[in-house]
């Protein structure tokens, strides 16, 4: 702090050397209402000259008056003692990666994607992907720590995940994202159409790297479920989803919105405990996703069957 | 009725003047007959207009544009603007009003959006300037066939429209507060727009000043960091209107050499004006007539005459009012269309439209306004402009007056002075305002507590390294305070934004607090918002009771919903207007620092601003009397400040003044004196930084009567006399009038000496006798012989507070 505040009565004493932006260096006096009877520039030395001097920057001064404006500084947590664990292994300085596969032999070749107005696509070319994030508020401001992803990989169903754990390393996290993506694949997402994707833009438009998003297909499985379902469940989001159709009930779950706190503490030097529940979260994130897919796949078939009973029930009357 | 007669009958008798005239026969047919009543009468002489031929250089498609738009030849201020704007340089055009600034700006922009699928950004400083500035380039841009899209992006621009705006917009007109809040902090969105961004087009930049200024500056400090990043350096064209430092005002808002443009080669006729002071109706008490009266009689005349005339007034009832008087005379027949229209804050922006639309088209005969009508939205062209009123600067004075005129032919200009203590000098020092430079536009952007504000939504935008600056300064220890608020995350080299919030948000360029109120008809059932009005003037205006008028259409509000923000009215036919009853006190909440202070002491802390609307009167039409109060319930209006303020103790005053009332009188016209040299001290705009006088322990305050003497406020709003106070304990206050301060008052209590002996020099090296605008204030003319002046009350008080001779 010492170091700061010498730092401060520097810049204050250089300040004071230096004639301010050169507003109203010729001003004679600057009365609000009316000038004083005088024509013309005043002669440089005038008393209103040695008065416009610029602000000093006085650290405790600025703090106070932020405070009273914000009143900030909550208190601080007592240290105690915590694990700094993260899993995964480290694949660039900052930079983790996570895989988990799990068998699924049966999935089916070609995904039928009527029910989001679009033809098919092969199994092999969709990435479902999840993004967990520094807040809500959205612009240049709000940034992914941690993106997972989900596809069909030599018979089964494998989840790589990446995360940050300096933010230096965002930039080989967006690298290593893109390497999982080329022209044919097919994302899959839960409102990610508004949020994941339009994020990750702003990201790598940041980092100056190309979007690899751009041009894809994306499913966004929010707007089929709700279509279906808007007048059924009573919300849409995506761990009712999960229930209703996959019979999934979270334990123990960390909410999506504590995942900023989450990574935040690990970053500050915290505990890890947290990050590692968003990790679980995420995972269970892109997981659900692949199965809420093939749930929709099926819609189209099952529709056609029931509209072929119904007018069987129809011939019958 | 009789008064309404009466003033009929004044009519007839002005209709002698009442054939067609000009500016000229009427400014003199004017001062001879009412020679009495003409402080001042001079003319502002015209000149020729200089032309050129469009320049050869400009693209095909646009000098085709310009040709079947009528536009054959520019002025040659438009052609230096188009030679700098080519050259490179930045550009400042300064000229008169209605000089065809528009077009300086509009050559080089559609040029590099034809030649090269340039893009540009324009700020207004309102939303209606920015719709005009639109309509303007879609016309040229029919005749030419010119395929340039123009659009509005402001609060209002519908979520899908945005993204097309985004892409496809070649000039996106725009204001500083959506530069702040909705284009900056989204600029990746925005991406191809800055990668093609050549200029940046700021129109009314006298607009920018004090703390409004300095946060423009901020803004464009940021601008210029994502304009950076996207790898390019924007050109930048600004215009402003007359102002004592137009140039360093622009220098200052950009941080960078201007070219300066100020001859204007738009013909323009003669402006002929009288300073025009009311009779006497009253010599033993020294009353003259109304402002009002003589506004309504001269602005009578003028459009008897054929003249098309503006009224500007000071105030939004008093347009509603003056609408009326003139509307009694012109519009009896409610089948014609209107010839007196009011334009002020507070109306529907489709009624301004209207409004401005009729104004054009030449429909409208006069009209009443208030500053809105300041700024340029175009409302064609006036033969006489007349100031109920000095509108408080010499630089707005000029803005006002230039409305008039229509290229060659003489315009008149009328300024009426009402009883204030101001308007009065100026009348016996007309000098004032016709040998003094218009005033100087200020600027303070590294003020601390703005630039952290700025440094907090730069930081949003893009992170910081180590060593970056932000304007002329490090930004390092304002970076360092962020971290330690947990906004920020410092990494190695970089600070990162790291909290979940948008910082623009909790930022606002103006000191206009949110959430108008709509003004709701229900009138015979029906649920129609009839008027929009902004936060700051609903409780002076919409209280229960009160006649809230609409082209001088009486509505009674009903019932205010304070939360809601609404308030419901019906129409209704009275013969009164209404004017709440408001005064203003200040309490000390915390003192953080304090120090002697000659004989007293210099604090320096937290204050509560209180504003009550106590009640209100009910003025009847024409005669003006009083007849009748209303009680006015409404939460206090409440401003946390930060102040610094000056006291004496009791004992001192009761010696060195002969009564309290002295010692009041000396208190009012040092803190003048004082707030006169803060403005300068910390280059705020005198409505950002307020002065008040009152008891240190919040029980009174006080105010200069129309008298000229200290006139003190008891708590509950009624009168006191000073000798009747138990305690006598008279403070300066300066305050900062903004939520929370911002920063102004921290730097005048560690220069507090300074100030005192500042002020005391300001007022002994005045050359006025009794005291002016330029030291203690305007005194009036019977104080210029008292035998203790206001002045030398003031200059005793300063003394005592420490000021070296």
């Amino acid at each position: 702090m010492s170091d700061l505040a010498s730092r401060l009565a520097a810049l204050r004493k250089q300040a004071g050397g230096r004639s301010p932006a050169s507003v109203g260096a010729d001003s004679s006096a600057n009365q609000p209402g009316l000038s004083p009877n005088k024509v013309g520039p005043a002669p440089p030395e005038s008393p209103m000259n040695r008065l416009l001097q610029k602000p000093g920057v006085d650290l405790a001064a600025l703090r106070r008056m932020a405070g009273v404006r914000e009143r900030l500084g909550q208190p601080r947590m007592p240290p105690r003692t915590f694990s700094r664990d993260v899993p995964g292994e480290e694949i660039a300085p900052g930079l983790r990666y996570l895989e988990q596969r799990y068998a699924w032999p049966d999935a089916p070749s070609e995904l039928d994607l009527t029910f989001a107005r679009l033809t098919s696509a092969r199994r092999e070319h969709v990435l479902h992907f999840d993004t967990e994030t520094t807040g809500l508020a959205g612009g240049t401001g709000t940034r992914a720590f941690m993106i997972g992803a989900a596809d069909w990989h030599d018979g089964g169903l494998r989840v790589r995940q990446l995360y940050i754990t300096t933010m230096a390393a965002e930039s080989a996290m967006l690298r290593s994202f893109a390497d999982w993506i080329d022209a044919d694949t097919v994302l899959v997402s839960y409102n990610g159409k508004s949020y994941d994707a339009p994020l990750l833009a702003t990201r790598y438009r940041l980092a100056r790297m190309t979007n690899p998003l751009t041009g894809l297909t994306h499913v966004d499985l929010l707007h089929p479920v709700r279509r279906r379902y808007r007048q059924v469940w009573e919300n849409c989001k995506m761990q009712t989803a999960e229930r209703n159709l996959l019979r999934i009930v979270r334990e123990d779950d960390l909410p999506g919105s504590e995942a900023p706190r989450a990574w935040l503490t690990y970053l500050r030097g915290g505990s890890s405990g947290d990050l590692v529940r968003v990790a679980a979260h995420n995972l269970q994130d892109v997981r659900s996703l692949s199965g809420l897919l093939v749930e929709a796949h099926g819609w189209a078939a099952l529709d056609a069957r029931h509209a072929q009973e119904g007018s069987l029930h129809g011939n019958e009357k | 009725m009789a008064a309404y007669l009466t003033s009929r009958l004044t009519d007839e008798a002005d209709s002698a003047l009442a054939t067609n005239h000009d500016g000229s026969t009427l400014a003199r047919r004017l001062s001879d007959k009412y020679s009495d009543r003409v402080a001042t009468a001079f003319t502002v002489f015209g000149r020729e207009g200089q032309f050129v031929p469009l320049p050869d250089n400009l693209p095909a498609g646009l000098s085709k544009a310009l040709t079947a738009h009528g536009i054959e030849r520019l002025y040659s201020h438009q052609q230096e603007a188009w030679e700098a704007a080519r050259s490179g340089s930045h550009v400042l055009v300064s000229t008169p009003t209605a000089s065809g600034k528009t077009l300086c700006y509009t050559l080089p922009v559609i040029a590099s959006v034809l030649e090269a699928g340039a893009k540009a950004l324009y700020l207004f400083p309102t939303k209606a300037l920015a719709q005009d500035q639109v309509a303007e380039l879609l016309e040229l841009n029919r005749a030419g066939d010119l395929g340039v899209k123009a659009f509005t992006f402001d609060g209002d621009t519908p979520g899908d429209a945005r993204q097309a705006i985004r892409l496809h917009g070649d000039v996106v007109v725009s204001n500083p507060d959506m530069l702040h809040q909705a284009i900056l902090p989204h600029h990746t969105k925005w991406a191809q727009f800055f990668e093609n961004l050549r200029y940046v087009v700021i129109d009314e930049i006298h607009t920018y000043r004090g703390v409004f200024g300095s946060h423009l500056a901020n803004v464009l400090r940021r601008l210029k960091r994502i304009c950076a990043f996207y790898g390019v350096k924007p050109q930048f064209i600004l215009c402003s209107a007359t102002i004592g430092n137009a140039t360093e005002h622009a220098q200052a808002l950009i941080e960078d050499e201007v070219a300066t443009i100020t001859r204007s080669g738009a013909p323009s006729g003669d402006k002929h004006i009288l300073l025009w002071n009311p009779p006497v109706i009253n010599p033993d008490l020294g009353l003259r007539a109304s402002a009002r009266s003589q506004t309504n009689l001269i602005a009578r005349v003028a459009i008897k005459a054929k003249m098309k005339t503006l009224v500007f007034a000071q105030s939004r009832l008093m347009v509603e009012v003056l609408t009326k008087y003139l509307k009694d005379v012109f519009d009896h027949d409610t089948r014609l269309p209107a010839r007196i229209r009011a334009y002020r804050g507070g109306y529907l922006p489709t009624e301004r439209r209207e409004v401005e639309r009729a104004m054009r088209a030449g429909n409208v005969d006069g009209i009443v306004s208030t500053s809105a009508l300041e700024l340029g939205v175009d409302i064609g062209s006036l033969d006489a402009v007349v100031l109920n009123g000095y509108p408080g600067s010499i630089a707005a004075t000029w803005q006002r007056f230039g409305r008039a005129g229509r290229r060659q032919q003489p315009s008149l200009g009328v300024l009426v002075a009402t009883s204030a203590p101001l308007d009065q000098y100026l009348m016996r020092h007309p000098a004032f305002l016709t040998e003094a430079t218009p005033e100087q536009a200020r600027i303070q952007p590294d003020q601390p507590l703005i630039l952290l504000d700025h440094i907090r939504c730069a930081a949003f935008e893009l992170p910081f390294v180590a060593g970056d600056a932000f304007g002329p300064d490090d930004a390092g220890p304002y970076l360092q305070v962020l971290a330690e608020a947990e906004v920020l995350h410092q990494e190695g080299e970089r600070w990162e934004w790291i909290a979940d919030s948008y910082p623009a948000n909790a930022v606002s360029l103006r000191s206009v607090a949110d959430g108008n109120f709509v003004v709701v008809d229900r009138t015979e059932g029906r649920q129609t918002i009839i008027a929009e009005v902004d936060y700051s003037a609903a409780a002076l205006t919409l209280y229960e009771g009160a006649i809230h008028m609409i082209q001088s259409v009486p509505y009674q509000v009903e019932k205010l919903d304070w939360d809601g923000r609404k308030a419901y009215c019906t129409r209704t036919r009275v013969d009164y207007y209404t004017d709440a009853i408001d005064y203003t006190k200040l309490k000390e909440l915390e003192c953080f620092d304090g120090s002697k202070a000659g004989e007293g002491s210099a604090r320096h802390g937290e204050v509560h601003v209180v504003r009550r609307v106590s009640g209100y009167k009910k003025i009847r039409y024409y005669t003006h009397e009083n007849i009748g109060y209303g009680p006015v319930n409404l939460p206090d209006q409440e401003l946390h400040s930060t102040a610094v303020w000056w006291q004496l103790p009791q004992t001192v005053l009761d010696e060195a003044f002969r009564s309290r009332q002295h010692a009041l009188d000396g208190f009012l016209g040092a803190a003048y004196a004082l707030h006169t040299a803060a403005v300068v001290a910390v280059m705020a705009e005198p409505r950002d930084l307020q002065k008040a006088v009152g008891s240190g322990d919040g029980g009174w305050s006080a105010q200069v009567d129309a008298a000229g003497r200290g006139q003190i406020r008891a708590q509950d709003g009624g009168l006191a006399l000073a000798d009747a106070l138990e305690r006598f304990l008279p403070t300066v206050y300066l305050y900062d009038n903004f939520p929370g301060g911002v920063g102004l008052s921290e730097p005048l209590f560690r220069r507090a000496p300074e100030l005192v002996t500042h002020a005391l020099a300001t007022i002994e090296g005045c050359e006025c006798k009794a005291g002016c605008p330029a030291c203690v204030g305007p005194v009036l003319a019977a104080d210029e012989n008292r035998e203790e002046t206001p002045r030398a009350l003031a200059a005793r008080v300063l003394r005592l507070l420490g000021a070296a001779a």
